[in-house]
């Protein structure tokens, strides 16, 4: 940075740090006791059978990943949040740039509808995911009617187990995809509307020009947006929480969900931690692995 | 479309306007299956919560209610704390949002402004921890805060809220703060103003709109907020009322799961803050949602 060279603050180094430091300090701090902290606290844990109910605390080394092996519910938790990560991200990117398109189109009331586009991202988790896991129902559900009277087929939703993942995912996209179609919208407003018109008069098509023009532009966002999701939606709780509290069976489980049972329904602290490690390496390859897709995605364009 | 136009029309314009009317069909039917989709949860959940119960398990079920009624809502208030969870809701999210707001506030101004060496790390470090878990370090926390005595605390609740949305508050401040002119603090620091007078009367008032708006913001997250009080209120001193509602979910004497008269109920009662605070501030919360992703 230039701006070295011009210091606002002062003129003396050391006052400048002092400064820096009182305003950082009530941020850094709180950030490093309720998660830094405990980041690293997790992987002391996880090598104990620390339980409050029953001490003393013992190290145990690799016990719990060992235990974890023959888990079924972890293991099985660990290959259902990866499915819903990814097809909740993805489908929330193409709805999310979809919705987007449509609200930056003219029309009567447009004002309105993207309010109401806000309304999703607004309420509650949990008040959607109650509302899901009534419009789901098997025998009162609305959409469980919907979907009768559109194909004539009962689909049982919440009572099997690939109608239930199938169900979390669309409750989830549907409370997700209006915040990234807003950030959507807001980048497809930065576009010059010149593009647009040169793009007209040398006569290409609308597929031509999204493609050519509109997704080139927005691309950067996509990327960044679809990176955050992923990381946000690998400790998603709630939802799974109270729509199917991981059932039928373990088919909707995930791990924040094992994390929070093993914690705070069976008091096994120790074992919980180590579940947390397993997210928290899901979580950096992931993430990783979109920052070198974001990395690619800012060179390129 | 002139008279003179449609007299005169060629075979182009008007495969043009057939196109064009077309086009506009294919928008609105877009728009038309977005409310549906977008309202259909909304919609049901409000209807839901004045229907009377014995009409709301019925196969198939009701699209439309034949009786409204409010007992519901009276219902709720006998069975559940109901005010105090609300009370208890609306401290946790306004305290969350005033001092998130206001730590991420002043860590924002020293990144955007005082030009250390690393301030640009220290962002990148306030953006890497978003990705830390909550959900991974609960056990930790739990046990801190039981050895400093901050569990069922409203104060221990708000820090460890507003700990949470700090890391996106400040990116969005470090681009609304980018963007005002320096020359006014430089100026004022010129005449004598120390650091807190420059931030009080020079930096405040110019980004009071944007504090506004992430206050806004925060309070909406936190309101809707259920890990930290699932956990960290044990009683209904602080409990708040998304633990209430996932409370009337598993608790077998509320109807075995099913309790939706009751669910419904709290469920609209939760929404209409929140609802109020999008309606009346669409703007400001798009503005603060986006600043930090667009550049």
């Amino acid at each position: 940075m230039s701006a070295y060279r011009k210091p606002l603050i002062s003129k003396k180094v050391w006052s400048r740090y002092l400064a820096a430091f009182v305003l950082l300090f009530p941020a850094l701090g709180l950030r490093l006791f309720t998660s830094v902290y405990p980041f690293f606290k997790t992987f002391y844990f996880a090598m104990t059978n620390y339980n409050p109910a029953f001490p003393p605390m013992e190290f145990t080394g690799f016990e719990n990943f060992l235990r974890m092996r023959h888990d079924l519910a972890v293991s099985s938790s660990v290959s259902f949040t990866i499915v819903f990560v990814l097809v909740s991200t993805l489908l929330q990117l193409f709805f999310g740039v979809l919705v987007a398109l449509l609200l930056n189109a003219k029309f009567r009331g447009r004002g309105i509808v993207r309010a109401i586009n806000l309304i999703p991202w607004a309420i509650p988790m949990v008040v959607a995911a109650m509302g899901f896991r009534w419009l789901f129902d098997s025998e009162y559900g609305l959409i469980t009617d919907l979907t009768y009277r559109l194909t004539g087929l009962t689909i049982p939703w919440l009572t099997t187990s690939l109608g239930a993942k199938a169900a979390v995912i669309i409750a989830n996209v549907w409370k997700s995809t209006p915040f990234l179609a807003l950030v959507f919208l807001a980048a497809l407003q930065g576009v010059p509307t010149e593009l647009y018109e040169a793009a007209k008069v040398d006569g290409a098509s609308k597929m031509q020009t999204f493609f050519k023009i509109t997704l080139p532009l927005i691309l950067s966002q996509v990327v960044t947006i679809g990176l955050f999701m992923i990381v946000w939606q690998l400790a998603a709780f709630d939802l799974i929480y109270t729509m199917t509290g991981g059932g039928p069976g373990f088919s909707t489980s995930v791990l924040s969900y094992n994390i929070y049972q093993a914690a705070f329904g069976g008091l096994n602290f120790g074992y919980a931690s180590a579940i947390s490690l397993v997210l928290f390496v899901l979580v950096f390859i992931m993430g990783g692995l979109g920052l070198i897709l974001f990395r690619k995605v800012e060179v390129e364009y | 479309m002139t008279n003179t136009e449609s007299t005169a029309s060629t075979y182009h314009s008007r495969r043009y306007r057939i196109e064009h009317y077309i086009n506009r069909f294919l928008l609105y039917l877009g728009v038309a299956l977005f409310l549906f989709v977008v309202l259909l949860p909304f919609y049901w959940i409000t209807i839901s919560s004045f229907t009377p119960r014995y009409q709301m398990f019925s196969i198939p079920p009701r699209w439309f209610p034949t009786e409204i009624t409010f007992e519901n809502y009276g219902k709720l208030v006998e069975n559940i704390p109901f005010y105090r969870y609300y009370l208890n809701s609306l401290i946790f999210a306004f305290f969350s949002a005033v001092v998130s707001v206001l730590f991420a506030f002043l860590a924002a101004y020293a990144l955007a402004r005082t030009y250390i060496k690393g301030s640009n790390i220290i962002f990148m470090i306030f953006i890497i921890s978003i990705a830390i878990p909550q959900i991974g370090t609960l056990v930790p926390l739990f046990e801190l805060y039981k050895t400093v005595g901050l569990i069922n605390s409203r104060i221990g609740m708000v820090l460890l809220m507003s700990s949470l949305i700090i890391p996106f508050t400040v990116w969005t401040l470090v681009s609304f703060i980018q963007q005002i002119p320096k020359e006014m603090e430089e100026a004022a620091r010129i005449d004598g103003a120390n650091l807190i007078q420059v931030l009080w009367r020079v930096v405040v008032p110019v980004v009071k709109p944007a504090l506004a708006t992430m206050i806004i913001v925060n309070f909406i997250i936190s309101w809707n907020e259920l890990l930290y009080p699932l956990v960290f209120a044990t009683s209904s001193e602080t409990k708040t009322l998304s633990v209430g509602l996932v409370e009337l979910a598993v608790d077998p004497a509320m109807g075995a799961g099913r309790p939706w008269d009751l669910m419904s109920a709290l469920s609209v009662s939760m929404i209409i803050p929140v609802l109020l605070l999008v309606l009346l501030f669409q703007r400001l919360i798009v503005s603060g949602l986006t600043k930090g992703a667009i550049k």
